[in-house]
């Protein structure tokens, strides 16, 4: 057992009540994380034949597996997000509060548009679809849906004014809280620290990305209410598919400031911003909002160059995360004689999920790839394998940090336990899905032909270990929050 | 193509895991030495030197480019909720064929599968356009359409069929 190591100073700890309400924003999380993921047990467990599932209820439960863990990915990246700059800036309780109150009523909204209204149109609502549902739901169902959506955008948005606001004030620009001034080897005696240049990139793309998503989000309103009204249906694609990458993503790099700000407790050095850390970040922020084309590769009536700038930056975006992100990783861990307790343990096993999974992801960027891929299970293979064994983990991270203590010490038993569990389930989970992709089974049927139950009958069985260790940790820091403060 | 993607796919993971496996357990070695930044700018030229390289190699030959009309059979198919309609129930192999792929409701996705349930090829089928993909069959023998794009309740049952047959000689 050894102490916080004496060589680092953190910054003063979030405020009290924004440290109250990530925490209870955590538990949240963590309790609906692990209801979406026994949703997704269901749908394999159903694709393999082991208990019978309606196709409507099938698609219900995608629908609100989708919606449920995109959203959480984002309300706990959020959260963490919050918490760190909290560190740095001096933020407004009252504006999370508004923020988690509109999270919350868009998911009364969501959860009875599917489970009362029978809406199944996938979290991806692609137009037209949402007014054509073919007799499985009606109009006004997709319509709470999407005002669901939209009460969540709202209060993103209040999140990044006020972030943005306080950068602005703390940092005079957000131009120099990106580090401009490290970039251009400027003198600077206040460079921003690594989740401020992380708040400012994020606030950017993410702001944009509601924005357009609202627009969308509107049109189609607007079209389920006067179905005269005509949308382009590959404009709207384009929109759909630029805010939903744009804020899944966002969920990662708000989620990763967790990494920045708790393993020097562990390693003794500091995470710094540097110049090759603030091109990272604005390479991200280009990269972020141009790569989402590679959803649109199928789209041949797409601009051929738009198609090009897809299959580009869906690869070269692994390099910031990779020679960046995980390499200064490794150099932080490696001779630190840091204790392996479940949060560094989970941090670090973040970083190298995320970084794992942007393989798979960027040999389906590939046009000539994603051809036999695309809308294959190899894409929620690639998608899982970043979100469950990176997003997810970083939360989970984060979240035991949270109830630590003051000393670390190795992890017990049934730490090791969990932890030994997720992993294994999870990792087993994704590489089912990859070796599904490669077999050509299509993603999001309800029902599979008898080829195919092997691989989601390997995959429910992985799948319940991933649930087994995610109880383990959610009822683990709801437990042990009452135990201290801070 | 697609056990090639996985078994390239497969390794590549296998060797980053191994190294964040590798650092981890380096938490208890030397720290690192002073030719790290170094390695990481060898690291970034070489990912940025095989980007250029794939890349390169991988569009030099545009993937979406469809056969001259007058060398390609033509066969329209249409898709609904949740039907497929296609205009010619027999295809010679060794024939580039253009698919022209419509949708009179929502978007599709038109993927083609041989009898071993393999994806050969796919395209989006989006309202209000026309999309063109060409491919030949090689092989005679019974193929299918199925739905890659989510489209409703029943999206899994759309499915249709078509022949392949012997070119003549």
């Amino acid at each position: 057992m050894n102490t916080i190591s004496e060589n680092y100073v953190p910054g003063h700890a979030a405020a009290a009540p924004q440290a109250g309400a990530v925490k209870l924003t955590m538990v949240l999380s963590g309790a609906v994380f692990a209801l979406m993921m026994v949703f997704g047990l269901l749908m394999r467990a159903a694709q393999g034949q082991w208990i019978d599932l309606d196709a409507a209820l099938f698609y219900q439960l995608l629908t609100a597996h989708g919606a449920g863990m995109v959203g959480t990915a984002a309300l706990s990246g959020a959260a963490i997000m919050w918490y760190f700059c909290g560190r740095h800036l001096v933020l407004s309780g009252g504006i999370f509060w508004a923020f988690l109150g509109l999270f919350l009523l868009g998911v009364v909204l969501i959860l009875g548009a599917i489970f009362i209204g029978g809406y199944g149109g996938a979290w991806t609502f692609l137009f037209p679809l949402p007014a054509l549902s073919g007799g499985a739901w009606e109009a006004g169902a997709a319509a709470a849906f999407m005002l669901g959506y939209t009460a969540i955008g709202v209060g993103f948005l209040l999140y990044y004014l006020e972030l943005g606001r306080r950068i602005h004030a703390r940092y005079g620009s957000l131009v120099r809280a990106l580090g401009w001034n490290l970039i251009l080897g400027r003198e600077d005696n206040d460079p921003p620290p690594p989740a401020i240049v992380a708040a400012a990139a994020v606030t950017i793309f993410n702001s944009i990305g509601i924005i357009l998503g609202a627009a969308v989000l509107v049109a189609s309103l607007v079209h389920l209410l006067v179905p005269g009204f005509e949308v382009d249906a590959l404009l709207a694609k384009n929109l759909i598919y630029f805010f939903g990458h744009v804020f899944i993503n966002a969920s990662i790099y708000m989620a990763v400031t967790a990494v920045y700000e708790i393993l020097p407790e562990y390693t003794g050095k500091p995470w710094k911003s540097n110049r090759l850390f603030a091109i990272a970040w604005n390479a991200v922020l280009i990269f972020v909002m141009a790569v989402y084309w590679h959803h649109l590769l199928q789209d041949v009536v797409m601009p051929p160059w738009m198609l090009v700038v897809g299959q580009l930056v869906s690869y070269f975006s692994g390099i910031p995360l990779i020679a960046v992100t995980a390499f200064s990783t490794f150099l932080y861990v490696r001779g630190s004689r840091m204790t392996w307790d479940l949060a560094s343990s989970l941090l670090v096993l973040s970083v190298a999920g995320w970084s794992v999974g942007s393989i798979p992801a960027s040999i389906d960027g590939m046009i000539s790839v994603n051809k036999v891929m695309h809308n294959t299970m190899w894409v929620p293979g690639h998608f899982h394998t970043y979100l469950l064994l990176g997003e997810v983990v970083m939360a989970f991270g984060f979240m035991a940090w949270l109830v630590r203590g003051k000393t670390i010490s190795q992890m017990d038993g049934l730490d090791r336990a969990a932890f030994v569990t997720y992993l294994a389930g999870a990792a087993g989970f994704v590489t089912v899905f990859l070796f599904s992709g490669a077999a050509s089974i299509p993603r999001r049927w309800a029902v599979h032909y008898e080829e195919w139950l092997a691989h989601d009958r390997i995959g429910t069985l992985f799948g319940g270990l991933v649930v087994l260790g995610t109880l383990v940790f959610v009822l683990r820091f709801a437990a042990r929050l009452g135990r201290r403060e801070g | 193509m697609q056990p090639v993607v996985l078994i390239i796919s497969l390794i590549l993971m296998a060797a980053l895991s191994a190294v964040f496996v590798a650092a981890a357990r380096a938490s208890r070695g030397p720290a690192p030495g002073p030719g790290a930044s170094a390695k990481r700018s060898g690291l970034i030229w070489v990912m940025t030197i095989l980007g250029v390289i794939v890349s390169v190699a991988s569009l030099r030959e545009w993937p979406h480019a469809l056969a001259g009309t007058g060398d390609a059979l033509e066969v329209n198919v249409s898709g609904g909720q949740w039907w497929w309609d296609i205009d010619t129930t027999e295809i010679p192999a060794g024939k580039p064929v253009n698919f022209n792929v419509t949708t009179e409701d929502v978007t599709h996705g038109m993927g083609i599968y041989d009898s071993s349930l393999t994806l050969l090829t796919q395209v989006q089928a989006i309202p209000g356009y026309t999309t063109q993909i060409t491919y030949t069959f090689e092989e005679p023998g019974r193929y299918q359409i199925l739905c890659m794009e989510f489209c409703g309740v029943a999206h899994h049952d759309m499915v249709n069929e078509f022949e392949v047959i012997a070119a003549e000689r």
